[in-house]
């Protein structure tokens, strides 16, 4: 766009306010927390109702207060529109607060100059009070289809010179002028706000109250309304009373909608640097200004997407360095010009936009350059494709399983998950769903990252329904059959090794007559513990499959493992097993484990995610009545499992299975607990001793403050794990972590009992093979300001450099480090299948330990030492520790 | 509600079988005042006196004084060295008594200690130093003959431009033992157990690493006294603070050091500390030369190096990581009241009313006048709202929204003495913590090298075994239970001066205060 049109666009917009007296904020309307987000897109038109697993999923992350949803992509005929009309009408959606305003404001902004094709109410529910979700009564809402008519377009380009802006550019800034006149008399300048705009684009709708997030479809009766782009905000505002939804997200700019977790710091400096560019927020939140400030880079200044996005979350330190030059001198120009407005603190985005000129939406999701926010990605391939973006996993889980109870081309479990690193030079903290139809008129899905790079998705058959394929390719292999019985009783690693070297070949049919097989063999008290260890190893290892994807498999093996602990015998049953089946319903049956109980199955399934009724609590009960083993399955976010049993609890387990909580494993002293799968964030703080194991990745702030324990992990943890760690927490993290990883780890000596983290930086590839990742670390920031324990990281390249250490040294790798780390290379192959060897192995030749790994150790620093520590005293003063 | 009226915390209801077995058996202490001299054969003292070569011993000073200045020990050919400090000044003038002008040698001379000038700061003025020693000398306020000035210092800000317009007569007539001073703090009706303590105070957050490991239980064993509560701070729990583990509040910092399951399932409260008054949004760090072994050991790190929290937490960069973080320690300890320690940013009032909904039971604001000699200077004072506009905009915000009688407001922050509590609770704070005033009931001289390892020249913000010793358990303790007696007569006198019932009655009552910024009146003076 050239400067010329810039400065019109801006100039018209001086004009405007001064008419409007709109003012620069000095504070925020209210404060905002953190909240919970979720955005989806898929390639079928979803309904609306499937947005209600993950916004309840996330109630905890809000408080009733005020909840959003926005949706793109609709299907015409059920807006009772034309297919022309619903792509190229602006759809303006107004919330009256006060419905007597309605013929006013109508006269006032909508009739003199809009032609409409369309006006409707959304239908609501007769009683609000209903839904108890709701807690106030959500605004009327009225549809507009409406185009600008053509002679007030005319006189519009007249008047402010826009004759160099293209009739629709000129037209979209008529509705966002004409939008913020109508915000500022209905809204902005009352004390009792009567009416807003909620959203003014095309083909895009944005609906919110004060309530939860999923009271939204059921009282404006849209369950069905399906749409390709969903996204939903649960809010956390700090002030008590709320009438009027006018602060919750998703806010809208044109074609756009975004909602926020997060908070500002520096919100004041962002609103100044709008307000110079004649941008005045009006409903005085950070998310507000956040969206105007998406909506000025992109429709004013035309950025692309990856400069907008470098000038919200810039990339910096050895990531900068990283950079190629020409990206440097471009990046560096953008945030020389951008830094006054680049948000500051904690904060995640997901966006959402149509982009009518390309025919195309997008979702995506940027975090700040810090990762201060937990954010969570997933691609689900297939006939029907989904992306997903939310600030926990298991919200995605949730939304997949809702959806793919309606559709069953539809996996519950996605072929990808992963996190962005915020301002980094591997992914630039964002990822984008593109959803546009490809040669065949088809729509299709893809993913990239900041820089256009497309997310790798494994290969292998597409499936349209599983299901289906199971059924029609129905065999009745008896050798499968018989062959599980006959190896059954020569234990778990027997069979596990018959199903693995037969997989490859199987057909998905063969691969569930099996696990239905060694399902049906747990009924057998005697193999109920083979039975589940098959299965688990299934679910957690990494193999080879043929041609089959692994998250077929993963379904097929979690649902005969969900079916086989459903089947287990109750708390009130008399069957014989040494496993007792306890759920929400039959809680109150909980009682001490007579003989031959060994283990407690818990399912969490309608357990709340913490409080009384948590499940967390229900274990924490029934470890006082006498149970040692438990295994949780079903879950889907519960938090704190394993927490609260104090001291000396050596011999307790804890399995978990499926999506598993924040804080599991915090504070435990002692007992074991496994994750058969991803888990959360804030996963082990302050953990004292014992042992935890999680096959798959971790979220942030992993360890926070550890003391102890020996701690494997298959994948990567998120951002600033170990964090403050003392003692003496041994710690394997196969994959990588994103940035901060043991900043201040203060683990004594590894030669004298003290702590250490093993950085392995390897990933598994499709046929469950190891491979070396591109960077053992990529971070800017490893071992920063440590003065204890050490680090190991398999870095056989030497791609870590001093620049990423800020206190600590590379040191050489001894045999004396060796010895000290072999044993916990040894668990890790035991409970991963992770070989030393292949460790050792560089390129297909088995190298030295000291040729693979490399050993940081503090460095002393100057600023933490004192001048001289002498030996203490003893005294009889000193407390006995 | 039943639950929550419930007066005895019954651990064994709630803790696991496995914490009850880890619990001790709790120590009685009892409030008793005694008088607790100084540690030092020559305290400092206001006034000085000087004996001059002409005199003959005659013993006359000695016989006169009714305070025991003068003392000439058996066997000893001279007089010791004046008790200075039990000496009322020039006011002994009117007595009929005065040694100085009875002496017949006129041997003697009164002048005012040069040292005051040197002692203490604008905010601890070498009169409120002395005030408060000799109230945990005395268990009493002290004599009015004393002239100390001692109820404001001269800051010229703060809690020293504030003052209570008590009328000439109470319209209540009332007597010492109507008075109540005991506050709740459990206003939330959420089941955990009600509890209440004696007075409106409670001691601070100081980990054994910032002060010695006697001072701390000096403090735990007032607050056992007084049936009122001590805080760890964040550097670990010793072993021998255990035998009082039902007056202990233990600190969740951003550090996390010394933090277990163990720890948090032996109290009743738990605080989350975000921030210090004194140093809002530098965390907190411990010096290496204050690492000895025994407090890395304790502390789980590398002596001699010195040891950094975060700030903020790295887990909560939002209100509902808060709630998270709050969850999971009500999960782990089912008998515990949350306190929200924040400092006072402009939205303070916010973050207030956001703690609560995420589910605290006290919110705790600091303040920026406290703060020790660790705290940097230019943090202190300087950083964030002053507490007596914080507590204001706290209270305020909190009955708009409807929910002040939910939940408990706690300040801090350079609350120095009697007048300064009762100021707070008027402005609107349910109760006060107090931090550098035990300190200096310990012999504290303000001297701000409490970053040091081996600074302290009283041995009571140290960390060095040999410097410690200097501070006995029992004088300690009584000091402090000395100071908290003197404290809460005058207290009580504040209320039926202003014939008020409870100092829950009294809280709020900006009414009755005045600031000298913002009015004409004299200065109504104590």
């Amino acid at each position: 766009m050239n400067r010329q049109m810039i400065e019109k666009l801006l100039l018209s917009r001086q004009n405007l306010n001064s008419g409007l007296g709109l003012a620069m904020p000095t504070t925020k309307g209210e404060e905002e927390g953190g909240c919970g987000v979720v955005g989806f897109c898929c390639t079928e038109p979803v309904a609306a109702r499937h947005i209600h697993e993950p916004s309840k999923q996330m109630h905890n992350r809000g408080n009733g207060k005020g909840g959003g949803i926005a949706a793109l992509g609709f299907v015409p005929e059920q807006l009772g529109v034309s297919r022309d009309v619903l792509d190229n009408y602006y759809m303006v959606h107004v919330a009256f607060l006060d419905t007597g305003v309605r013929a006013e404001l109508e006269r006032k902004y909508i009739t003199p100059y809009f032609d409409m094709a369309s006006s409707r109410q959304l239908e609501t529910l007769d009683d609000w009070t209903s839904i108890p979700a709701l807690e106030a009564k959500p605004p009327d809402v009225w549809c507009y289809f409406v185009r600008v008519k053509p002679q007030i377009l005319d006189a519009f380009i007249t008047k402010n010179g826009f004759s160099l802006l293209s009739r629709d550019e000129a037209e979209d800034e008529f509705l966002s002028q004409q939008s913020i006149k109508l915000n500022q008399e209905f809204y902005a300048s009352l004390g009792d706000k009567k009416a807003f705009v909620m959203s003014y684009g095309k083909n895009i709708m944005i609906l919110k109250v004060v309530g939860y997030a999923e009271a939204i479809t059921e009282y404006y009766k849209i369950d069905d309304l399906r749409a390709h782009i969903w996204i939903a905000h649960q809010r956390f505002p700090t002030k008590g009373r709320v009438w009027h939804p006018g602060g919750a997200h998703p806010f809208g700019a044109m074609n756009t909608a975004l909602v926020h977790n997060g908070d500002f710091a520096n919100y004041h400096s962002v609103s100044e640097y709008l307000a110079q560019r004649h941008i005045y927020p009006q409903f005085l939140t950070d998310t507000e200004v956040a969206v105007q400030l998406f909506d000025l880079l992109d429709r004013t200044y035309h950025y692309p997407l990856e400069y907008i996005i470098e000038s919200l979350a810039p990339t910096s330190e050895l990531d900068f360095d990283r950079l190629p030059k020409e990206k440097q001198r471009i990046y560096r120009a953008i945030q020389a010009t951008q830094i006054h407005s680049s948000p500051d603190g904690p904060w995640f985005f997901i966006i959402a936009r149509n982009l009518p000129e390309e025919k195309k939406f997008q979702l995506m999701g940027i975090t700040d350059t810090a990762m201060l926010r937990p954010q969570v990605f997933a691609f689900n391939d297939g006939e029907v494709q989904v992306g997903l973006i939310c600030s926990e996993k298991q919200a995605i889980d949730a939304t997949l399983l809702s959806m793919s109870r309606e559709d069953s081309r539809i996996c519950p479990i996605a072929d990808r998950y992963w996190n962005a690193r915020g301002g980094s030079h591997t992914d630039g903290g964002s990822f984008i769903f593109n959803l546009e139809k490809n040669a065949a008129g088809k729509m299709r899905l893809t993913c990239a990252d900041k820089f256009g790079v497309p997310v790798q998705l494994p290969a292998g058959t597409e499936v349209s329904s599983l299901s289906e394929e199971i059924k029609m390719a129905h065999s009745d292999n008896n050798n499968i059959e018989n062959s599980i019985r006959q190896l059954f009783d020569a234990g778990s690693h027997i069979v596990y090794e018959y199903m693995l070297n037969s997989l490859p070949a199987w057909s998905f049919s063969e691969v569930s007559l099996a696990c239905e097989t060694i399902r049906s063999l747990a009924k057998d008290p005697d193999k109920t513990a083979t039975a589940i260890e098959v299965l688990t190893w299934l679910n957690d290892r990494r193999y080879a499959s043929g041609t089959k994807k692994r998250k077929h498999i993963l379904q097929i093996v979690r649902e005969a493992l969900h079916q086989l602990f459903d089947g287990l015998p109750g708390l009130a049953e008399s069957t014989a097993s040494a496993y007792r089946l306890i759920g929400y319903a039959s809680r109150e049956l909980l009682r001490e484990p007579l003989n031959g109980e060994t283990t407690l199955v818990i399912d969490t399934k309608g357990f709340s995610p913490e409080g009384n009724d948590c499940d967390a609590t229900l274990l924490m009960d029934a470890y006082f009545k006498g149970w040692r083993r438990f295994i949780s399955f079903n879950c889907a976010g519960q938090r704190f499992t394993g927490c609260g049993l104090g001291p000396e609890t050596h011999d307790v387990t804890i399995d978990v299975y499926d999506s598993s909580g924040d804080y599991l494993a915090s504070g435990i002293d002692g007992l074991t607990v496994t994750v058969h799968g991803n888990a959360q964030d804030q996963l082990g703080q302050i953990i004292k001793a014992g042992k935890l194991v999680i096959h798959g990745d971790t979220g942030q702030t992993f360890l926070y403050g550890a003391k102890g324990g020996s701690i494997y992990v298959m994948g990567n943890a998120a951002g600033r794990p170990l964090i403050n760690s003392v003692g003496k927490p041994r710690v394997v993290i196969n994959g990588t972590c994103l940035d901060f990883l043991a900043e201040s780890f203060m683990a004594g000596d590894v030669f004298n009992g003290g702590g250490f983290v093993i950085l392995n930086g390897v990933a598994f590839d499709d046929e469950g093979r190891l491979v070396p990742l591109r960077e053992p670390y990529p971070g800017s920031n490893l071992f920063s300001l440590a003065s204890g324990g050490a680090l190991y990281i398999r870095d056989p390249g030497n791609r870590v450099v001093k620049q990423q250490l800020n206190g600590g040294q590379f040191m050489p790798l001894t045999g004396e480090d060796w010895d000290i780390i072999l044993p916990y290379l040894q668990e890790n192959e035991r409970l991963f299948g992770i070989k030393v060897d292949d460790l050792l192995t560089v390129d297909g030749t088995k190298r030295t330990p000291a040729e693979v790994y490399r050993k940081i150790a503090p460095t002393q620093l100057a600023a933490l030492s004192s001048k001289k520590v002498e030996p203490e005293k003893q005294s009889a003063l000193v407390a006995d520790e | 509600m039943a639950d929550s009226l419930v007066q005895e915390n019954k651990p064994k209801q709630i803790l696991p079988e496995n914490t009850i077995n880890t619990l001790v058996p709790q120590v009685e202490v009892p409030r008793v005042i005694k008088t607790a001299p100084p540690r030092y054969r020559n305290e400092i003292a206001k006034y000085i006196i000087r004996r001059s070569s002409e005199c003959t011993l005659c013993g006359k000073c000695a016989q006169v004084c009714p305070y025991g200045v003068h003392v000439l020990k058996p066997g000893y050919k001279n007089f010791a060295a004046p008790r200075q400090h039990v000496c009322i000044g020039p006011s002994c003038q009117q007595t009929g008594h005065y040694c100085v002008d009875l002496c017949p040698q006129k041997a003697l001379k009164m002048v005012e200690n040069p040292m005051l000038k040197c002692l203490g700061d604008y905010r601890w003025t070498p009169d409120m130093l002395l005030a408060t020693w000799k109230m945990a000398e005395t268990g009493a306020p002290p004599l009015p003959e004393y002239g100390y000035d001692y109820h404001t210092g001269a800051s010229g800000g703060g809690f020293d431009r504030l003052r209570f317009k008590f009328p000439d007569k109470p319209e209540v007539e009332l007597t010492e033992d109507e008075i109540d001073t005991s506050i709740e703090l459990n206003h939330r009706d959420d089941g955990r157990p009600q509890i209440k303590i004696d007075v409106p105070w409670y001691g601070g957050g100081m980990s054994f690493g910032s002060v010695s490991n006697i001072t701390q239980l000096s403090k735990a064993r007032a607050a056992t006294a007084f049936n009122t509560f001590t805080c760890t701070g964040e550097g670990g729990y010793m072993e021998r603070m255990r035998p009082y583990d039902e007056h202990v509040i233990t600190q969740v910092a951003t550090g996390l050091f010394g933090v277990r399951e163990e720890t948090i399932q032996r109290v009743r409260i738990v605080e989350f500390k975000y921030a210090q008054g004194a140093k809002p949004g530098l965390g907190g760090h411990l010096l290496a030369d204050k690492v000895t072994p025994t407090v890395a050991k304790m502390r789980e790190t590398v002596t001699g190096i010195s040891l950094f929290s975060p700030f903020p937490f790295h887990s909560v960069y939002s209100i509902e990581d808060h709630k998270k973080h709050m969850d999971w320690i009500k999960h782990v300890n089912r008998r515990a009241l949350i306190s929200t320690k924040v400092s006072t940013p402009a939205d303070v009032d916010m973050v207030a009313v956001g703690s609560y909904s995420a589910g605290t039971h006290i919110v705790h604001l600091d303040g920026g006048y406290g703060g020790t000699g660790a705290a940097p200077d230019i943090a202190k004072k300087n950083i964030a709202m002053p507490i007596e506009y914080a507590i204001v905009k706290v209270h305020r915000f909190l009955e708009q929204e409807g929910i002040r009688d939910k939940v408990t407001l706690i300040c801090s922050g350079g609350l120095r003495t009697s007048h300064d509590i009762a100021k707070a609770i008027a402005l609107g704070a349910d109760g006060v913590v107090i931090g550098t005033a035990e300190l200096v009931a310990l012999g504290c001289l303000r001297c701000a090298r409490c970053e040091s390892g081996r600074g302290c020249p009283r041995g009571i913000a140290t960390t060095d075994p040999e410097l410690s010793e200097m501070v006995n358990l029992d004088w300690g303790t009584q000091r402090i239970i000395n100071l908290y007696s003197a404290w809460r007569k005058e207290l009580v006198d504040i209320l039926i001066r202003f014939g008020i019932r409870s100092v829950r009655e009294f809280r709020g009552r900006t009414d009755l205060l005045t600031h000298l910024d913002y009015t004409n009146d004299v200065e109504h003076h104590q």
